[in-house]
């Protein structure tokens, strides 16, 4: 159920979007000057503090005037501005596919207004599929100019990838060593488990963000009767025979299910966050992703 | 209400339909054809199964509710068929008149645990019968009718009412009963022989429904007009065991005045002889006992000699465990011996006077002689109207006014036009002598002579006591309370002998037969015995307006004022017993109301017997009209509101 009509971003979404920008609780050295503010100390043109001189530094950043007062050597010290590494990682497995809108629609989506702040703000933007090999290395993006690129890029995305969870977040680590920030959009449904593709992760010196979409006909199904029920990945088959019980027990799994990523997430100082595909994405980024301090 | 079963299928029809549960369940054990569908992933639904497989048994049973609905829907399908229905009553009308007997008989139990419950569980089972349409009414009878519930459709009421019908000690008439319910029924008919009495309700056709043992005669003169009779049945058994007592009274000895006698008659009605002890009690205390044989069918007399005693109430009892309690007691109430008091109003009777002086004669009353120029004094006047006198005996006169009194008139008749008689005649031939009256006992008139006499036209409702060729000689008949005896012959004339019977020996013995029984001489027993439901009248000595009468039963106690002629009469006398007389809260007097009824004391029912009221005949039968009350329609509604729970439960079983 792809749509393809489904614009990416809305006029009023990308408005509310140019004032925000991507924070990360860790902060990771950018490769060129970005609009970033680094801890590190550098040539921008805000002042930040002095320090004694010391035998080797650039002369250029002694402060005569401060020497000629008090007769000592002085060096100005200045705010660095650095960009930011940001990818987002998009689960395109064929279980993504469903939903109304699809889980897949809702990742896109989500992705689009994530990278379109990161490119305003002039990160590095970068968009991968968990379906990519090692070697397939996706485009970076960086700056305005980009945006339209990274939407058709977006938009190229097809559901039907069959790589597991594991295995698709392994090739990603090693396609990019670096820092920065990763958003993995995924329903997580993997018979293997999340707990192997999450140990990769946190083993990455990045700060991940878990974001677990599911659509409403996994949260609340609306079946009846008796039913093969064939699984749209690998083809498996269960037979279930609709009934109180068998919803309740299904709920019961499906908090356990969403409780149990929670906490795996919260230990190991990963960000997780629930969503249903239905939910608008402005909403979601505006108000939930800015409180859980993705953006601001 | 059996229910019943009519097959309307042959064999290999029913072989078919016996395929069908099995073939159901086959299908079931088939694998269920389930829908393909689609979804992200099992991941969830197959973790959630593994869970439940825990307790698959249940979800088993779970699933087979649907199959357990359809086999019991198959079931119901193939009762329908056999067209099942329940034995029940058809009746010919939708008006139905219920006759309970509520008689002393009905009392009986022979039938546990009486006949009369056992009538009104019947009532109660065509109440249950009855259809929208039908309205019913409930009469209960004994010597009377009474109508418990008039017409109606309302169940409840009838059922209320006939659970109040109480039993009675009466005996047993069913004509009253039959014009209650026929005014119901023939329009223009009145419940009783006055005009005045129109009939309330709308007179319909109407079947008529009797719950009685039996114990009443046809009424062929009965004309039944719009009334149906169905079939009565006759509630009871052909061999029931009852002893009773017929008759219980006390009489003077006649070998010693002095002492009384107490006198019973005990009937055996059953099949089978009964051997038995009777008691004697006097004033609730036993003074004398003797155990009796009786054969089957047969009676006995027996007999108790009593010392002097006074006064007190004499009970006979049967120690027997009969089906009939009712008559196994019996009671009378010996009073304080009290001399008559008669006046003798003649111009002269020497033989007449004579008699009244014999020495038994003399102990049983005290006689005044007056001339008949007496009559037309005042004195006279105010005493006999003041009841001075029990009798007063007028030997060729007449009063202008009939007493306060009980009277004989010898050769004269009663004042008023009652009393008739014809053209002289000489030497009447006496044909006949009506013993069985207390007042011609041990009379024997075969050696009397009558010269000339003049034959009597009595009243209406009198009895003739003495009857020659030409008409009654002598007769006796009631008035409010009082009795008038007339002579139509003079015992002496002005002139010359009327008849030799003053000198024979009958004639002493009438002199005080008379006594006894007009001269208000109560010394052999008093009152006589009343059966139940027969009014009582009541003379004390005393001023007062107002009595009370307490019946036996616990009940709450009757006033009774005095009514014309300074009588007190009292009709409350529903059941057996002794009632008691209180004036104020002094007790004055007794009296005893005993069955002595031989046809409520036998008890056995004739299970063929034919009832006969006017000409209809109706042979009696121990069940009606069957018809079929067919059920089969509320069990298809039963298998449609299944079907209906079942297409719930398939629709909404996810819910389940």
């Amino acid at each position: 159920m792809p749509s393809e009509a489904v614009p990416l971003l809305s006029p009023e979404l990308l408005a509310q979007l140019e004032r925000l920008e991507l924070v990360s609780r860790k902060i990771f050295r950018g490769r060129i000057k970005g609009e970033r503010r680094s801890l590190r100390k550098g040539q921008s043109v805000e002042f930040a503090d002095f320090r004694n001189y010391v035998p080797g530094d650039d002369l250029r950043f002694v402060d005569w005037n401060t020497y000629a007062r008090l007769d000592r050597l002085f060096l100005k010290l200045f705010m660095e501005e650095e960009d930011l590494h940001f990818y987002c990682l998009i689960d395109a497995s064929e279980s993504m596919n469903f939903g109304s809108p699809t889980k897949l629609d809702f990742a896109r989506q989500l992705a689009a207004a994530l990278c379109f702040v990161g490119l305003i703000r002039s990160d590095r933007v970068k968009i991968e599929t968990l379906g990519q090999s090692a070697a397939q290395r996706g485009p970076t993006w960086r700056g305005r100019a980009s945006v339209w690129r990274m939407l058709d890029y977006l938009q190229g995305i097809k559901a039907g990838e069959t790589v597991s969870l594991a295995d698709g977040i392994k090739n990603f680590c090693l396609r990019n060593s670096g820092r920065g920030i990763v958003v993995l959009i995924s329903d997580l449904m993997d018979k293997q488990g999340y707990d192997e593709a999450f140990r990769y992760l946190t083993a990455q010196r990045m700060d991940p963000y878990i974001i677990h979409v599911l659509s409403d006909e996994e949260i609340d199904p609306d079946v009846k009767g008796d039913l093969k029920l064939v699984d749209s990945e690998d083809g498996d088959i269960t037979e279930i025979t609709a009934s109180v019980p068998l919803f309740k027990r299904y709920k019961q799994t499906l908090a356990a299910f969403i409780g149990g990523a929670q906490e795996f997430c919260a230990r190991r100082g990963m960000a997780y966050l629930f969503a249903r595909s239905s939910q608008p994405v402005d909403q979601l980024v505006s108000g939930y992703l800015r409180k859980r301090g993705l953006i601001k | 209400m059996i229910p019943q079963l009519t097959n309307l299928l042959n064999p290999w029809q029913w072989a078919l339909l016996a395929a069908v549960p099995p073939a159901i369940i086959a299908l079931y054990f088939l694998k269920l054809k389930r829908e393909p569908l689609q979804v992200p992933s099992t991941y969830l639904w197959h973790k959630s199964i593994e869970d439940l497989h825990v307790n698959s048994i249940w979800q088993r049973l779970r699933r087979s509710l649907l199959l357990l609905l359809q086999l019991l829907l198959v079931a119901l399908l193939m009762l329908v068929l056999l067209k099942p229905s329940l034995k029940g009553t058809s009746f010919k009308q939708n008006r139905l008149i219920f006759l309970v007997d509520n008689s002393a008989s009905m009392g009986a139990t022979d039938v546990q645990p009486t006949r009369l419950e056992e009538a009104k569980r019947r009532v109660l089972e065509l109440i249950d019968q009855m259809g929208s349409n039908d309205v019913a009414m409930i009469v209960s009878f004994s010597d009377s009718a009474r109508v418990e519930q008039m017409f109606t459709d309302n169940r409840g009421e009838l059922r209320r009412r006939l659970d109040a019908i109480q039993p009675s000690d009466k005996p047993t008439s069913i004509n009253d009963a039959l014009r209650l319910a026929s005014v119901r029924a023939n329009p223009g008919r009145s419940a009783t022989d006055f005009k005045t009495d129109t009939a309330v309700a709308e007179a319909l056709p109407a079947e008529m429904f009797f719950f009685s043992d039996g114990n009443f005669a046809d009424d062929p003169e009965f004309s039944l007009g719009n009334l149906t009779p169905a079939q009565p049945v006759w509630i009871g058994t052909k061999d029931p065991r009852n002893v009773a007592i017929a008759a219980f009274s006390t009489a003077r000895s006649e070998t010693n005045v002095e002492k009384l006698q107490a006198f019973g008659r005990l009937e055996n009605s059953g099949l089978t002889d009964a051997a038995l002890d009777v008691e004697l009690l006097l004033n609730n205390e036993v003074i004398d006992a003797e155990n009796v044989t009786i054969p089957a069918g047969k009676s006995r007399g027996i007999k108790f000699d009593l010392d002097r005693l006074e006064a007190g109430v004499l009970e006979l009892r049967l120690i027997t465990d009969d089906h009939l309690a009712v008559d196994n007691h019996a009671w009378t109430v010996v009073h304080t011996p009290r001399k008559g008091r008669v006046l003798l109003v003649t111009p002269g009777n020497e033989p007449l006077q004579m008699a009244l002086r014999t020495e038994r004669a003399v102990e049983m009353a005290d006689t005044m002689l007056k001339s008949p120029d007496f009559l037309t004094t005042v004195d006279y006047r105010n005493q006999s109207a003041a009841a001075a006198w029990d009798l007063i005996i007028y030997d060729r006169c007449r009063p202008e006014t009939m007493p306060q009194a009980n009277t004989i008139f010898i050769g004269a008749l009663p004042p008023g036009d009652q009393w008739a008689e014809l053209e002289k005649v000489n030497v009447p031939a006496i044909i006949d002598v009506n013993r069985a009256h207390p007042l011609m006992q041990w009379i024997d008139l075969s050696d009397v002579l009558v010269i000339e006499a003049k034959p009597l036209t009595p009243p209406t409702g009198s009895t003739a006591l003495v009857e020659a060729t030409e008409g009654a000689l002598m007769a006796v008949a009631p008035r409010e309370g009082f009795e008038d005896v007339v002579l139509g012959f003079e015992l002496i004339g002005a002139d010359k002998i009327g008849t030799n019977w003053p000198v024979r020996p009958s004639f002493p013995v009438l002199v005080l037969n008379a006594l006894s029984y007009l001269g208000g001489n109560r010394d052999a027993g008093g009152t006589g015995t009343v059966q139940p439901g027969r009014p009582v009248a009541l003379r004390p000595e005393t001023e007062a307006e107002r009595l009370q009468v307490v019946p036996p039963n616990d009940e709450d106690a009757v006033d009774v004022t005095r009514g014309k002629h300074g009588v007190f009469h009292f009709a409350a006398t529903g059941h057996v017993g002794v009632y008691e007389v209180l004036e104020g809260s002094k007790e004055i007097d007794h009296f005893a109301v005993n069955l002595f009824d031989p046809r409520e004391s036998a008890i056995q029912i004739q299970p063929d017997r034919v009832l006969k009221i006017g000409h209809v005949e109706t042979s009696s039968s121990t069940d009606w009209n069957e018809a079929r009350r067919d059920t089969w329609k509320l069990i298809l509604l039963g298998a449609l509101a299944i079907l209906v729970f079942e297409w719930y439960i398939y629709n909404r079983r996810a819910y389940l």
